[in-house]
C-alpha cells in the first residue's frame, strides 16, 4: 500500500469519526431544544389524540437513549427514517433536492473560478493599474454587500425593469413541451440571475485571494532573479508566479465550495429554487428530526468531501504538500 | 476570438429563448396562483395545512358542497356527489342519493362503496387522518373507529343511508369531507396509507386533475373535462407556483407571472392599486389577534393541578383595565391602515346570526383603566412609576412570535400604553413553534398571538372550563355560566335559539375579559383582472375556482 493510499484511508477514517460526532451532537441538540414535531397535528379542528398518536408512532415517547440507539441501528443499514413532514423516507426526500444543489453550486463554482482567475491575472499584469484599482474596489464592494441585497437588486433591474430574465423558478411551466436543446436553454435562462447573484460575492473572495497572492509572489526574490535572467514577463507570470500563488486559493475554494454545497438558502428563497438550503430550514422550523439529521449528514459529507478534494488538488499542484494535506 | 464568439452565441440564445417565452401566446385559460410553501400530500386524509386543504378540494369531491351565505353568515349546502339527501325527522339517519355519472380519473365509477370506505378510513386509528376522533355522532368501537355495520345501509350502488347514535345532533358540516377511491386504497395496509405513493400520484374525481408536481416549484392541475363541474369558459390550467419570498411574489403579481396571491401586507396595497391589471379584495373575519392573560396561576396549576387566580391577571376588573388602556384603534389605523376592525369577542362578524352587534368594545379610556386598577388595590406606593399590590409589582413579560412585524408593532404599542397606567412590560420575541409549545404547557403569563376561526363556529375548544379537555383554553378561563351556554350550544340545532345562546355567551366573555381581543385582520387578496366571476369569501379565495371565467 502506497503512502498516499494510507494517508487517504486515514483521512477517510477521521472524516467518518467527525461525521459520527456531528450527527450525535445534532441528534441530542434538536431533541433537547424546545419545540414539538407533532405541533402540526395540534389544531382546534383536530382531535388532541392525533398529536399523541403521532408522537407515539414517531417513537418520541421513548427515552432519549433508546431513540438514539434505534436511530444508529437504522442508520447503519442506510435507513435514516421517514420525514415527519413529507411522509416519505428521508433518503428519497434528499434525493429530490440534492441534485439541484449539486448542479447549481458546481456550475456557479466553475463560473466563479474562471471569472476570478481571468480578472486576477488581468489585474496582476499591471498591479495598481486602473483595471486593478477598479476591480479591487468592486471586489470589496460585492464582498461587503449582503447576498439578499444583490439578489433583490438584480431581480429588480433584470426582471422587473428590463423584463429580460424570470424572477423565480427553475424552469418554465411549458418546459415539458420543449426540445432537449430548448430544455437546456430554459434551465440556463432561469439560472443566469441566481448564478450571478451567488457568484458575485464568491468571485470577489477568489479574486482578492488570488490577486493578493500573485502580488506576494511577485515580491519574492526568485522573481527578481528570473527577471534578471531575461525571462519574459508572461512566462514568469504563467510558469512561475501562478503555480506558487494558486495554493491558498485552492484551500479557500474548498471551504467555500463546502459551504455552498451545504445549501444556498438566501439565493434559493429569493429565486424560489428547490435546493438543500430551503429543505434544511423547513426541516428545522417543523422540527422534522429525521430530515434535520439527514440534511446535516449530507451537508457534512459534502463539506468534508469538498475539503478533501481541495487538499488532493493542492497536493497535485505541489507534491511537497501531499503529507501535510492528507494527514 | 472564438471564445468571445461562443459567449455571444450563448448569450443571444438565452435571450432568444427568454424572448420566445415572453412573446409566445400564454396558454389559454391558464391561471397561476402564488403560494409561499409547497404541500406534502394531495390526499385529503392528510390535508393538515390550509394549502393542502385548498388543493385537495379541487382534486377530490365531497357528498355535499358548501357555499357561503353572505346574508346569514352561514354555510349553505348544495348538491355535489349527492344529488339530494334526506334527514329523518329525529336526525337519527340521513339518506344520500348519489350521482351515477361520476368517474375516478382511472375511469372506475364512483359509488356508495367509496363513501363507506372513506368513512371507514378517515375514522381508523391506524391511519392518523385529520378527522380521527371527530365522528362523535356515529356508532364507533372503543378506539373511535366507525362501526360500519351499524352505521351504513347500502340501498343500492347510488343510495346509502347513514345511521347516527340515538339522541345525537349531527349536522351536515360535521359529516361532510372529501372522499377517496376504495379501489386504490383498499389493498394498502391502513398504517401504510400515510406514506404510500398513491398520495403523490392521486386518482381523483374533482373538477381538476393533477398534471405535474415539481417539488418546491409548482403544482400543475388541468381541468377535468369529464367532470360534471367542467366549465368550458373556465380555467383550463391551474398552476400553484411556489414562491417563498414575499417580495418576489409581489414582483410577479405586478409582472403578470402570478395571477393571484393572498396575505398581502397592508403597506403594499397602495402601490398595487396603481397596477391597472390588478384587483384587490379583502377576505374579512377569519383571523384575529389577541393578547392573552393567564387567568390562573400557571405554576400552581402545573405542579398540583390546583386552580388559583393569577397574581396579576386573576381579576376580571384588572383585565378590563388592561383592555381600556390599549389603543387598539391606533394599531388598526396606523398599521392595518383600516383593513380590519376592532374585536369585541371570539365570534367573528362574518357569523351574522351569531355575532352580537350591540356589544361595544372597551374603547381606550386611560382614566377608567387607572380607576379600575386603583379600586382593585393596585397603587404606586413607592412612586417609582410602577403599580404595586401586596408587595408585588405590576410587571410582566409579553411573549410574541418572532418574525411577525404586525405583532411586534402591536406589542410595542401595548408596552407604551400600559406604561402610562404604571405597568411595566418587557417584550420577549421567541420562535413561533416554541411560543405555541409554551402556551400548551402553560409556561407564560402574557402573550400575543392570532387565532384563525373555524367554520362553522366552535367556541367550546377555547372557552370551556375543563382545562384537561380544552387544551386551547390557554388563558385558563373558567366560568360556570359560559360552560352551561356552551353545553346548550352543543345540543341545540334550532338556529334562532343558537343565535340567542351565542349572543349571551359573548356578553359573559366580554364581562370577564379573559383576554384582550385586539382586532380582526383582513386577508388581502390581489388578483389579475383576467379572472372573472371570482367570489372571495370566508371560505377562501380559490374555493370554487372551477366557476371562474378567464377573460
Amino acid at each position: 500500500m502506497s503512502k498516499t493510499t494510507r494517508l487517504f484511508i486515514k483521512r477517510i477514517f477521521s472524516s467518518l469519526i467527525i461525521i459520527f460526532l456531528i450527527i450525535t451532537f445534532i441528534f441530542f441538540l434538536i431533541r433537547l431544544s424546545p419545540g414539538d414535531p407533532a405541533q402540526k397535528f395540534i389544531s382546534p379542528s383536530l382531535s388532541p389524540q392525533i398529536a399523541e398518536k403521532v408522537r407515539e408512532s414517531l417513537n418520541l415517547n421513548q427515552p432519549l437513549h433508546m431513540q438514539y440507539f434505534g436511530f444508529l441501528e437504522s442508520a447503519i443499514r442506510g435507513d435514516l427514517g421517514v420525514s415527519y413532514n413529507f411522509r416519505r423516507s428521508v433518503v428519497s426526500v434528499i434525493a429530490d433536492y440534492l441534485p439541484f444543489t449539486l448542479l447549481f453550486v458546481s456550475a456557479s463554482f466553475v463560473f466563479q473560478l474562471i471569472i476570478s482567475f481571468i480578472l486576477a491575472v488581468k489585474s496582476a499584469k499591471k498591479l495598481n493599474g486602473s483595471f486593478d484599482k477598479i476591480f479591487s474596489g468592486l471586489a470589496l464592494f460585492f464582498y461587503a454587500v449582503p447576498v439578499f441585497v444583490t439578489g433583490v437588486f438584480l431581480v429588480f433591474i433584470f426582471s422587473e425593469l428590463l423584463n429580460i430574465f424570470p424572477s423565480s423558478g427553475l424552469k418554465s411551466f411549458d418546459f415539458e413541451d420543449y426540445s432537449l436543446t430548448g430544455k437546456a436553454l430554459d434551465y440556463l435562462y432561469h439560472m443566469i440571475l441566481p448564478i450571478v447573484t451567488l457568484s458575485l460575492v464568491e468571485i470577489a473572495i477568489f479574486y482578492k485571494y488570488l490577486r493578493d497572492n500573485i502580488e506576494d509572489v511577485y515580491n519574492k526574490l526568485f522573481v527578481l532573479n528570473l527577471r534578471a535572467s531575461g525571462i519574459q514577463e508572461k512566462t514568469i507570470l504563467y510558469k512561475h508566479i501562478l503555480p506558487n500563488a494558486i495554493n491558498p486559493l485552492i484551500t479557500i475554494a474548498g471551504i467555500e465550495l463546502g459551504i455552498m454545497l451545504g445549501g444556498t438558502l438566501i439565493i434559493e428563497v429569493i429565486f424560489g429554487l428547490p435546493g438543500m438550503g430551503r429543505l434544511i430550514i423547513e426541516a428545522v422550523l417543523t422540527r422534522d428530526y429525521p430530515l434535520i439529521i439527514g440534511c446535516s449528514l449530507t451537508a457534512s459529507v459534502l463539506i468534508i468531501s469538498a475539503n478533501l478534494i481541495s487538499d488532493i488538488v493542492k497536493a497535485k499542484v505541489d507534491k511537497r504538500l501531499l503529507e501535510g494535506s492528507l494527514s | 476570438m472564438i471564445i468571445k464568439k461562443l459567449y455571444l452565441i450563448i448569450l443571444c440564445s438565452v435571450l432568444f429563448i427568454g424572448g420566445c417565452e415572453k412573446n409566445s401566446p400564454v396558454r389559454q385559460n391558464r391561471i397561476v396562483i402564488g403560494l409561499s410553501s409547497d404541500i406534502t400530500s394531495f390526499n385529503p386524509l392528510f390535508a393538515f395545512s390550509v394549502d393542502e386543504g385548498t388543493i385537495s378540494e379541487l382534486l377530490y369531491l365531497s357528498l355535499i358542497n358548501f357555499t357561503w351565505d353572505e346574508e346569514k353568515g352561514n354555510l349553505n349546502p348544495e348538491p355535489m356527489l349527492a344529488k339530494n339527501w334526506e334527514w329523518s325527522e329525529d336526525s337519527s339517519f340521513i339518506t344520500f342519493n348519489l350521482r351515477d355519472d361520476v368517474y375516478w380519473s382511472d375511469r372506475v365509477k364512483f359509488s356508495a362503496y367509496d363513501v363507506i370506505f372513506s368513512f371507514d378510513v378517515y375514522s381508523d386509528p391506524e391511519v392518523n387522518s385529520r378527522l380521527f376522533e371527530t365522528f362523535t355522532d356515529f356508532y364507533t368501537d372503543n378506539e373511535n373507529h366507525i362501526d360500519i355495520k351499524k352505521t351504513f345501509e347500502v340501498i343500492d350502488s347510488f343510495n346509502v343511508k347513514l345511521n347516527f347514535l340515538p339522541n345525537s345532533t349531527p349536522t351536515l358540516p360535521e359529516i361532510i369531507f372529501h372522499l377517496i377511491p376504495k379501489h386504490v386504497f383498499e389493498n394498502i395496509p391502513r398504517n401504510e396509507i400515510e406514506t404510500s405513493d398513491e398520495n403523490f400520484n392521486p386518482v381523483t374525481n374533482g373538477p381538476f386533475i393533477l398534471e405535474r408536481w415539481e417539488k418546491n416549484q409548482s403544482i400543475k392541475l388541468k381541468a377535468n373535462r369529464d367532470s360534471f363541474l367542467h366549465n368550458p369558459e373556465g380555467v383550463e390550467e391551474l398552476i400553484f407556483k411556489i414562491v417563498p419570498d414575499y417580495n418576489s411574489r409581489l414582483t410577479q403579481l405586478r409582472k403578470g407571472e402570478i395571477d393571484l396571491a393572498e396575505l398581502i401586507k397592508t403597506e403594499d396595497i397602495d402601490e398595487l392599486k396603481e397596477e391597472e391589471h390588478l384587483r384587490i379584495s379583502s377576505q374579512k373575519g377569519r383571523e384575529y389577534d389577541y393578547t392573552g392573560w393567564s387567568n390562573i396561576d400557571n405554576e400552581v396549576y402545573n405542579s398540583s393541578g390546583e386552580i388559583k387566580p393569577h397574581k396579576l391577571f386573576g381579576n376580571a376588573d384588572v383585565r378590563k383595565a388592561l383592555s381600556y388602556a390599549i389603543k387598539r384603534k391606533e394599531i388598526l389605523d396606523e398599521y392595518l391602515l383600516g383593513f380590519g376592525q376592532i374585536s369585541t369577542g371570539p365570534v367573528s362578524p362574518i357569523f351574522k346570526e351569531a355575532v352580537d352587534p350591540d356589544l361595544k368594545p372597551y374603547d381606550y379610556d386611560l382614566n377608567k383603566a387607572k380607576s379600575l386598577l386603583q379600586n382593585n388595590g393596585w397603587k404606586d406606593f413607592d412612586n417609582d412609576g410602577i403599580l404595586e399590590k401586596d408587595a408585588v409589582e405590576f410587571r410582566f413579560k409579553l411573549y410574541i412570535p418572532s418574525g411577525n412585524p404586525r405583532r411586534t408593532y402591536s406589542a410595542t404599542v401595548i408596552k407604551n400604553n400600559l406604561k402610562q397606567v404604571g405597568i411595566d412590560v418587557t417584550i420577549e420575541s421567541i420562535e413561533a413553534g416554541v411560543l405555541i409549545d409554551n402556551m400548551f404547557e402553560r409556561k407564560m403569563d402574557a402573550w400575543m398571538i392570532g387565532w384563525y376561526v373555524p367554520i362553522p363556529i366552535d367556541l367550546k375548544i377555547s372557552w370551556y372550563s375543563d382545562l384537561e379537555k380544552t387544551p386551547f383554553n390557554f388563558a385558563g378561563y373558567r366560568n360556570t355560566e359560559a360552560d352551561k351556554i356552551l353545553d346548550n350550544i352543543s345540543d341545540e340545532t334550532n338556529t334562532e335559539i343558537l343565535s340567542g345562546l351565542y349572543k349571551r355567551l359573548q356578553r359573559v366573555i366580554h364581562e370577564d375579559s379573559p383576554v384582550t381581543f385586539l382586532y380582526w385582520v383582513d386577508n388581502l387578496v390581489v388578483y389579475n383582472n383576467k379572472i372573472d366571476n371570482i367570489d372571495i369569501n370566508p371560505l377562501g379565495a380559490v374555493h370554487h375556482c372551477w366557476k371562474w371565467k378567464v377573460k
